[in-house]
């Protein structure tokens, strides 16, 4: 059920099981053993903390979305959510309070994430549909906000999120570890985690071990809602403009994260850090076609191929279990 | 007196009817997304025109950045009868032809703003049999006029390393920018692209694009892109990098006003005009006289709505004080 392996297989593990288990790390090691033979300008402290600091917001994301698809669920709002908070947060940071637009993001997407997880187990319709048709309705939201132009947040007081370094380590990254190791603790360590993983694995026998699996799910989709905001406000502070288009795809590319890093699109395994994996796994390929300067044309191709790759590795792992 | 009397009374029989009759005419905008501030802008300039005729309605269609979407919308006015005329801001140039080709068979009135359509994106004349405008003008002009400044601004220097931020090479109209910014800078042996990013019309793409070039390329002179979105990113990247945007030739594209308070204030030197505004305005103007009965030029060029310069700098902007911008970003 859960991402642990049992002792014994641990001692008795090869190479080639090794690569099968743990695929979206070995592809990022050839990635990186690749790119720093080819580029000096990669392997440097300064473009690896750049990497990190790029991948935070969809990190934050893919922490929380981990969360949803382990207990089963699937969330196609979180692009919407992070577009309506990025502009709410510009336009509050804007028109009422810098620090109050820094906590307002993550609150309105919890908001939000909640009205989620209420519509899906109070109609019973799957969290596909759900939040498929809110993030129709939050993305309008984001348009009404702005009315589709962008909203500049030039001050210093919101920017330091996005911004703002202590010593050479972007603030963001800070954030995005701190909250990696919050959902590391709370999946793998706390009766909710291991009630996540149960509910995901087989509903109906949560059901009959007396697990509130509706709450549950609740709580999973209001974090990822929360995850959502906290990632549009750092965005937003980043660039210092709100855009009602952004995020715009970014529910794929969390979701492409989360199944990357090999966590089951059928829900009862997984883990936070194979998330993680998955989005610095893209970032990377990203990172390495801007520096190397290749055609962008060759982008799309070159990432599906590894994608594929890293998916069937991971799947033969699962398999080899 | 009689006579005049009598007259009077004839000429208000007459004109009474022939106003009842004044046809009203509903006029469908299909954005190539009703999120984007460009095309808000558009439909503003539209709207605004159709404010000055007292029997115009208009109605704004999203089209999602979608293809598809957009041709499901003609499909659907041409099937609904409720439009006598379309303004379109096509997503595909090419693949909404024939759906355009269908509507004008169906007698619906057809016009196109930012792009002409059909297959040569360099060619304003209708490619669509019976098209009656398309206000607009080729890509080639704004990036020529673009890469014409870089190449003005490079001439001293040996190497001049530039940057391309385009918006994404899928789409066909990048690709004539691209195209134009290559072939005209390489015939300048001093002048060397270094790096070409996509920005996707996003000020985070952008961003992320130019952190990852200046890794390898710090000793950057120009940063060429044909959008102000992009160059909203860049200015986060070049600043992270502890270098400083006022020395390096930086050029947009569109003249929002978030550009304009830039060149302004200094931080980026110039951008490619651009007037989503008038653009709307002239469309529906032409699109009214059309289903009048009038015949309007099949081609409105772009840059003859205002009279500017093609590249925008703070020279200028300190010229013309009053200069106000058609979109705000």
């Amino acid at each position: 059920m859960s991402d642990v392996q049992t002792p014994a297989r641990r001692f008795s593990i090869t190479p080639g099981d090794f690569a099968r288990e743990y695929g979206v790390l070995t592809i990022i090691v050839i990635l990186m053993i690749g790119l720093s033979l080819i580029s000096d300008s990669f392997l440097t402290a300064r473009n690896l903390l750049n990497i990190l600091n790029q991948s935070a917001p969809l990190a934050i994301i893919a922490c929380a979305l981990t969360l949803v698809i382990i207990g089963g669920g699937f969330d196609l709002s979180t692009g919407a959510i992070f577009g309506v908070a990025s502009v709410a947060a510009g336009w509050i940071a804007v028109h009422v309070d810098p620090y109050t637009a820094i906590i307002a993001g993550p609150l309105i997407g919890l908001a939000l994430g909640t009205l989620n997880g209420a519509i899906i187990t109070g109609f019973g319709v799957h969290s596909f549909l759900v939040t498929l048709a809110t993030s129709l309705v939050y993305r309008g939201i984001a348009i009404l906000i702005t009315g589709g132009a962008l909203i500049p947040v030039r001050i210093a007081e919101f920017s330091w999120i996005g911004r703002g370094r202590i010593g050479m380590v972007n603030i963001a990254v800070i954030v995005l570890i701190i909250f990696m190791v919050i959902f590391m603790v709370l999946l793998n360590r706390t009766t909710f985690g291991r009630r996540v993983f149960a509910v995901g694995g087989n509903e109906e026998a949560a059901i009959l071990s007396g697990i509130r699996t509706n709450l549950i799910k609740i709580v999973t989709f209001s974090l990822s809602g929360m995850a959502a905001g906290l990632a549009g406000v750092i965005a937003v502070s980043r660039i210092s403009m709100a855009s009602p288009q952004a995020g715009i795809g970014m529910e794929f590319e969390a979701i492409a994260a989360v199944i990357l890093g090999g966590t089951s699109i059928m829900g009862g395994s997984g883990a936070i850090w194979r998330s993680v994996a998955g989005v610095l796994l893209m970032a990377l390929i990203g990172n390495g076609f801007n520096i190397l300067n290749v055609n962008p044309f060759f982008k799309d191709l070159t990432t599906g191929v590894i994608i594929v790759v890293a998916v069937a590795l991971a799947a033969s792992g699962r398999r080899s279990r | 007196m009689h006579t005049t009397f009598k007259a009077a009374i004839l000429s208000l029989t007459l004109a009474t009817p022939l106003s009842a009759q004044a046809e009203d005419f509903n006029i469908a905008f299909l954005a190539a997304s009703s999120q984007n501030g460009f095309n808000q802008a558009i439909y503003d300039g539209i709207k605004e025109a159709a404010s000055g005729y007292d029997n115009v309605s208009t109605q704004i269609f999203d089209g999602e950045f979608s293809a598809t979407a957009q041709f499901s919308q003609v499909e659907d006015i041409v099937a609904g009868g409720k439009f006598d005329a379309i303004i379109i801001t096509p997503n595909d140039t090419v693949g909404i032809a024939t759906a355009l080709e269908d509507a004008v068979k169906a007698g619906v009135k057809v016009g196109t703003t930012l792009f002409p359509v059909g297959p040569e994106l360099t060619e304003m004349e209708p490619q669509v049999p019976g098209l009656t405008v398309t206000v607009a003008s080729t890509p080639v002009v704004g990036a020529t006029a673009q890469a014409n400044a870089v190449v003005d601004y490079c001439a001293d220097k040996d190497p001049c390393k530039v940057v391309v931020l385009i918006g994404q090479l899928v789409f066909p109209f990048d690709n004539v920018r691209n195209d134009t910014y290559k072939e005209i800078l390489g015939e300048h042996d001093n002048i060397e692209i270094v790096a070409t990013g996509e920005g996707n019309y996003s000020p985070q793409d952008s961003m992320i694009a130019m952190q990852d070039i200046l890794q390898a390329n710090r000793d950057i002179d120009v940063v060429l892109s044909n959008a102000d979105q992009h160059l909203m990113g860049a200015e986060v990247a070049i600043a992270d990098a502890g270098l400083d945007m006022s020395q390096i030739y930086t050029l947009g594209g569109g003249l929002n006003q978030i550009a304009v308070d830039a060149i302004k204030a200094g931080t980026w030197t110039g951008t490619l005009a651009q007037f989503p505004k008038s653009m709307g305005a002239a469309a529906l103007d032409a699109m009214v006289d059309a289903l009048n009965g009038e015949t309007p030029p099949t081609w409105i060029d772009e840059y003859s709505l205002r009279e500017t310069p093609k590249i925008i700098t703070k020279e200028w902007l300190d010229e013309n004080p009053d200069f106000e911008p058609e979109w705000q970003g």
